[in-house]
């Protein structure tokens, strides 16, 4: 597999998104129609600050995410939340006029399939057959094709992804060698592929969320005090270097570190948050934050891919945002808690 | 007072070591019982505090768990805590405390809590699960010394009955039965003294 190449910072606050594509004019303009279907920030901040469960319950009794009735339990929640990201990825697919790009953006369940198949294979578990159905590779092909050993009905990324996990894992028999192996060939092909089909858009939104998972596990390994310098993904916007460098210093040092950097605020906000409350939810938030506010910016598209990958993200993080509001309140959690993730 | 007794010497003979006996049991019994009270009282002084200290961290855990679930598609949860990396085994040791063999519980923990990659998972699966594996600590003393308590406490309150049954039972039914023996061979006494004095005024007369 090709080395993939570090970029120069050459933007202020986001990468560029590309240009208008007029083959999607009509998809773009139903999105910009459900866009409007959307809960706002004031209806999630009602939710985080309801009553109680049933009250919350009531707030969203006019949305899409209206129970219909009484609920008998959060399973039955799970359940709505469920059947609304099918429908919001059936949508997806059928919008889409590029197979490639939808194979692309499906390749994340591909590749969260194979982590769980490889896991199960090397520790001589059952490899079962919950896997999810919105990969390229159907689910229920996984059990017959790691039972034989034939990956040749797996698409090349995924065959190389087998390979390097398998060898990670029996190079130190850690297990999360099979997450990390696969977590850098998800990351490397999704450049690669973004480059191949020359869409700039995908290429700076997964450069973006490379920066994000980066800082957010130099973070994460600095918390649990492990000094594994080789976990970054490769790809980013960030030099690997500089967050090799992040390790060997205090938490006081993380912020300038990211100075001439877009994630500053990220960086600064996160780090602040989690050295008083020994907490992520503010960097998660604010990484969040970073890459909708990428998103958003697909709003000076009139028509392209763009707006629709956009809208695909945005929803399926309201519908997380939902689940976590509803969660939250069905186990009566502390507002500023809530607030703390969901942000003021 | 006890039933069926033949009110002889040696039946009054074998009562007198029984309740010498029952009195020695009832002694020792109540220091039993003394010292049982001492050291639940102790343990169960220090039983509320962990207590206290056990919920609060189970509940800071299950609060980031929770947050942590909600916010992470249910697919990669269930990916990311599918295959615990973590190995735990508890081995049950017994201590005597007043002849109550109470549980000492030793642990052995090996391995990683994390068993995950970094990019689909959220920092407050990390920080739940390594608070889960701090509380564990508190989670097994707590465990030991509940059930000591409840151990200690079963036998505290046998104990206490037979100390019971031995002081105001026991003790007065055969103090009561060497009485009467006491009165009843005193009277067989006075009985023949009286046919011995009748027997000699006849012959004197």
């Amino acid at each position: 597999m090709a080395t993939v190449q570090q970029a120069v910072i050459d933007f202020h606050r986001y990468p560029p998104i590309g240009t208008d594509d007029w083959r999607y004019g009509f998809a773009t303009g139903k999105i910009r129609c459900l866009e409007t279907t959307m809960l706002s920030r004031a209806t999630l901040l009602d939710l985080a600050n309801a009553e109680s469960f049933s009250a919350a319950m009531d707030l969203l009794s006019s949305t899409e995410y209206s129970a219909g009735g009484a609920v008998e339990s959060f399973a039955q929640i799970e359940e709505l939340l469920l059947q609304r990201r099918h429908e919001l990825r059936t949508l997806f697919i059928a919008l889409m006029q590029d197979p490639e790009l939808v194979e692309l953006l499906r390749a994340r369940h591909d590749f969260a399939n194979m982590r769980l198949a490889i896991r199960r294979v090397v520790t001589d578990r059952p490899i079962g057959l919950d896997y999810s159905d919105f990969g390229s590779v159907p689910a229920e092909e996984f059990e017959e094709a790691f039972e034989q050993e034939n990956y040749s009905r797996f698409p090349m990324y995924l065959q190389e992804a087998i390979e390097e996990a398998v060898l990670a894992y029996y190079e130190n028999k850690d297990i999360r060698s099979v997450d990390y192996a696969i977590d850098r060939c998800e990351a490397k092909y999704r450049i690669r592929t973004s480059e191949e089909l020359g869409s700039v858009f995908l290429l700076s939104f997964y450069r973006v969320r490379i920066d994000l998972t980066n800082i957010r596990t130099l973070l994460r390994l600095k918390a649990a005090e492990r000094d594994e310098r080789d976990l970054f993904l490769p790809g980013g916007f960030v030099e690997i270097e500089r967050l090799v460098h992040g390790l060997d210093l205090g938490y006081e040092g993380l912020a300038p570190l990211f100075f001439a950097t877009p994630y500053y605020e990220v960086v600064e906000g996160g780090v602040a948050y989690f050295t008083t409350e020994q907490s992520f939810l503010r960097l998660e938030r604010l990484c969040e934050e970073y890459l909708f506010g990428f998103l958003r910016t697909t709003r000076s598209i009139t028509a392209g891919p763009q707006p629709i990958i956009a809208y695909l993200l945005l929803k399926e993080n309201e519908i997380r945002m939902v689940r976590m509001l509803l969660s939250a309140k069905n186990n009566g959690m502390d507002a500023k808690l809530i607030l703390d993730r969901l942000g003021e | 007072m006890l039933e069926n007794i033949s009110a002889t010497r040696m039946e009054q003979l074998q009562l007198r070591r029984r309740v010498e006996l029952a009195s020695r049991g009832h002694k020792l019994l109540s220091q039993k019982r003394d010292e049982i009270s001492r050291q639940l009282v102790k343990i169960a002084g220090e039983l509320k505090p962990l207590r206290q200290q056990v919920e609060k961290e189970l509940l800071e855990t299950t609060r980031r768990f929770m947050m942590a679930r909600a916010t992470m598609e249910p697919e990669d949860m269930a990916a990311a805590i599918d295959m615990p990396t973590k190995q735990f085994a508890l081995t049950i040791q017994f201590a005597s405390i007043m002849s109550v063999k109470v549980p000492d519980l030793t642990k052995d923990i090996s391995g990683e809590i994390m068993c995950y990659g970094f990019s689909t998972t959220s920092g407050e699966l990390d920080v739940a699960l390594r608070a889960l594996e701090r509380a564990f600590d508190s989670l097994i003393e707590l465990a030991e010394k509940e059930k000591q308590a409840m151990l200690l406490a079963t036998e505290l309150q046998s104990t206490r009955r037979r100390v019971n049954v031995l002081e105001h039972v026991v003790i007065p039914d055969i103090q009561e039965t060497i009485k009467y023996i006491t009165d009843k061979m005193s009277e067989a006494e006075r009985d023949n003294t009286s046919r011995l004095m009748k027997i000699a005024d006849i012959i004197r007369g």
